[in-house]
């Protein structure tokens, strides 16, 4: 993806601006992420009272995590907290708003559409659909769900994990006088808001309340810290590895080739078949399990086709 | 090839065109705006980098979740000859 | 221990006095909770810039922990999160504060006191000491230490643990957006300082920072709801065990009850043998590998037995 590095913005200070395009009109926006190439986006939307929309699909697979406020969707109410994954194709019922909400809405496969429709497409995955209140409607995790782990007082929440790529969205917090002294970086792109909270990272210093990041893949964050806790919406675009280590002045160039490097020692057959002729397939190597995965819109766009 | 809904994707519209092409824009002023303001954040940095090398020195560098192992000075990093700017933002 | 249960108590508002005991002079106080008897307590402690005090000790176990400013303790500079057991008897190097000091400060066997002296008590436990920054100086860890447990979201970090009663006192935190839906109690008494941060219990509302409480053995708290997140201090007088239940009508009585009822379930022998004539020996029953432990202070409080020169009182009537 080509999403540039936005890190850190913080979005409180900056005015909403029109909505003007179908399906989002009567609503305000700010873009917090864009992909020039393919227009996904992540975006802060606020609906006003009185917003309404009719039944409809996008061509997009989106998520939505309710800020604040109350979105009824169809006979459902999203409440603050509320998380949604809705793979491309799937219609939504009618949404209206009576007292205004805010939420996060990111188009993860082209920008924002939306086509009147009271019917799914007949290609949408529509088992992919997630709908549950990240509040309420999970625990939270402690650290450790990947090895090596983040510092005990990181918890998480899984909200939607992509079977294919490893993409995850995920509920997560620091709790108060958290503390983390490495550096990290990993394969994927990583995105978060700060619904609250106040933490810091070596490089990029504070974030706030309302702070957010697109960072992509093996940029240098950390060592952390968090005085109060921060409560938090995070997003990755594959599957999430911890390469930890402490040395503060490398660039994403050295932390690839040690990734690469990691994986030459650890996996040396699978290394061996990737880099050799004829074997490097543009479209990746057969799986007998997932024949189809190169057609999947998101692994194709992590490899800019 | 499997059919995908995304790749049934009407062409851009006018409105869609004109939005990506203003958020293109802003995004790019955003990004100019960041560098800047994390290049003046580099006298900072450089202390935060001195204590962060001091701690993993005295109460060690976080391995995997709360297990630390203490650096030892020939072990510090460097910083490279003749790098003027730390870059963070790329 | 004969205090009564405060809960919430929210000391911000409430100024300090001038502390007037020997050894505090040229601090000031706030009385958070105080055992009517043997004079235990707890209190938030100010030092002023410029305090200072002579190397001593104290008759009583003593715990402080530091909530913002630093002082020098004799070579140790303790800061902001230092928490230290000090045993009775255990000589503490001269204070010294500079620019001013905010503490909690626990007596847990009788009124504060102080000698000057710079030796320990000969009969000084100084094994039990604790000196420690628990900021820095301990990891998060889960807070199912205690099974039953509370739910994901609560961590604590342990900063002392009494090996004869399983008091503990440790620093813990709610994570933002933290639930648990039921009603606990416990057969200890609980104490809690929130150092920052605001949760909510179905009985108390709301308790924000610098909110309090001292609760006695067997009272309901809970369910439990926090927002933003918390971190507070705490302590128990003996082992903390959860019973959990979602009866919110329940008074301290009823839940003792259930609790023995528990035990007369879960542990026959162990109930029979006390519940029989002849074998409830007013000192405890007999235990092999600690064979004194009748001797210890915080076990003959816990059972209302004199103290120093406390009379003692019988524990269990906590209204």
């Amino acid at each position: 993806m080509a999403r540039p590095h936005i890190e850190p913005y913080v979005e409180l200070n900056d005015p909403y601006r029109k909505f003007d395009i179908a399906g989002f009109r009567g609503s305000l926006h700010k873009v917090l992420s864009l992909d020039p190439d393919t227009g996904a986006c992540t975006l802060k939307v606020r609906f006003n009272g009185g917003y309404r929309r009719k039944p409809g699909l996008s061509y997009s697979d989106f998520e939505v995590f309710v800020l604040n406020g109350e979105i009824r969707v169809g006979r459902e109410c999203w409440g603050e907290g509320h998380y949604a994954f809705i793979p491309a194709g799937v219609a939504l019922p009618a949404l209206a708003v009576p007292q205004g909400a805010e939420a996060l809405v990111m188009f993860n496969d082209s920008e924002p559409n939306f086509e009147e429709s009271g019917e799914s497409h007949p290609l949408a995955l529509a088992e992919g659909l997630v709908s549950l209140n990240a509040y309420e409607d999970r625990p939270w995790f402690g650290g450790g769900r990947v090895q090596p782990s983040v510092a005990t007082g990181c918890l998480s929440k899984v909200l939607r994990m992509d079977p294919l790529t490893e993409a995850y969205t995920f509920l997560y917090c620091m709790v108060p006088r958290y503390e983390q002294d490495n550096i990290s970086y990993h394969d994927c792109a990583e995105e978060s808001y700060h619904i609250w909270g106040t933490s810091w990272m070596m490089q990029f210093g504070e974030l706030p309340t309302g702070g957010y990041f697109w960072r992509p893949p093996y940029i240098n964050h950390g060592s952390f810290r968090c005085t109060y806790g921060t409560l938090a919406l995070g997003r990755t675009d594959s599957k999430l590895h911890n390469y930890f280590h402490y040395n503060p002045w490398t660039n994403p160039q050295d932390n690839l080739r040690r990734a690469a490097a990691r994986h030459y020692r650890q996996r040396p057959q699978l290394y061996r078949w990737q880099a050799s002729d004829g074997h490097n397939h543009p479209h990746g190597p057969p799986d007998y399990e997932a024949p189809d995965y190169g057609d999947d819109a998101h692994v194709r766009a992590l490899h800019d086709r | 090839m499997a059919k995908r809904v995304q790749d049934l994707k009407p062409a851009r519209k006018a409105d869609a065109q004109a939005w990506m092409k203003e958020n293109v824009a802003e995004q790019k002023k955003r990004y100019a705006a960041i560098v800047k303001e994390q290049e003046e954040l580099g006298p900072e940095r450089e202390k935060w980098v001195a204590g962060f090398l001091k701690i993993i020195q005295t109460k060690g560098f976080n391995v995997t979740g709360d297990v630390r192992r203490i650096i030892k000075p020939g072990e510090i990093p460097k910083k490279p000859k003749g790098m003027k700017k730390h870059q963070v933002v790329f | 221990m004969a205090r009564p249960h405060i809960e919430p108590y929210v000391e911000l508002d409430s100024p300090y006095k001038k502390f007037n005991l020997g050894g505090f002079k040229g601090s000031h106080y706030k009385v958070l909770s105080l055992d009517t008897d043997t004079g235990a307590c707890t209190l938030k402690v100010r030092f002023d810039g410029g305090y200072r005090r002579k190397p001593g000790l104290s008759y009583s176990d003593v715990e402080i922990f530091l909530l913002n400013g630093s002082m020098q303790v004799g070579k140790e500079t303790w800061r902001e999160g230092h928490y230290a057991f000090l045993p009775a008897g255990t000589a503490l190097g001269a204070i010294r504060v500079a620019q001013g000091a905010e503490a909690l400060v626990m007596y847990n066997d009788s009124e504060p006191t102080f000698v000057e002296s710079d030796r320990h008590h000969p009969l000084v436990l100084g094994d039990a000491f604790v000196s420690m920054n628990s900021y820095e100086d301990a990891p998060w860890a889960s807070g199912s230490v205690v099974s039953p447990s509370v739910a994901t979201g609560c961590m604590i970090k342990l900063l002392r643990f009494d090996p004869i009663t399983e008091a503990f006192s440790f620093l813990y935190c709610l994570a933002p957006r933290y639930g648990q839906d039921n009603i606990s109690y416990h057969d200890c008494a609980e104490e809690s300082y929130h150092i920052w941060g605001t949760s909510w219990m179905m009985q108390f509302g709301d308790l924000p920072t610098g909110g309090y409480f001292w609760r006695p053995p067997y009272i309901n708290h809970g369910s439990f709801r926090c927002t933003y997140g918390t971190l507070a201090f705490g302590r128990t007088d003996s082992v903390l065990y959860n019973y959990f239940h979602y009866n919110p009508w329940t008074n301290p009585d009823e839940n003792q009850l259930r609790a023995a009822a528990f035990q007369y379930r879960k542990r026959p022998q162990l109930y029979n043998w006390v519940a029989s004539d002849g074998h409830n020996h007013p000192h405890g029953p007999p235990d092999f590998e600690t064979p004194d432990y009748g001797d210890e202070a915080q076990v003959r409080l816990l059972h209302g037995q004199p103290v120093g020169g406390s009379p003692g009182r019988r524990r269990g009537k906590r209204r």
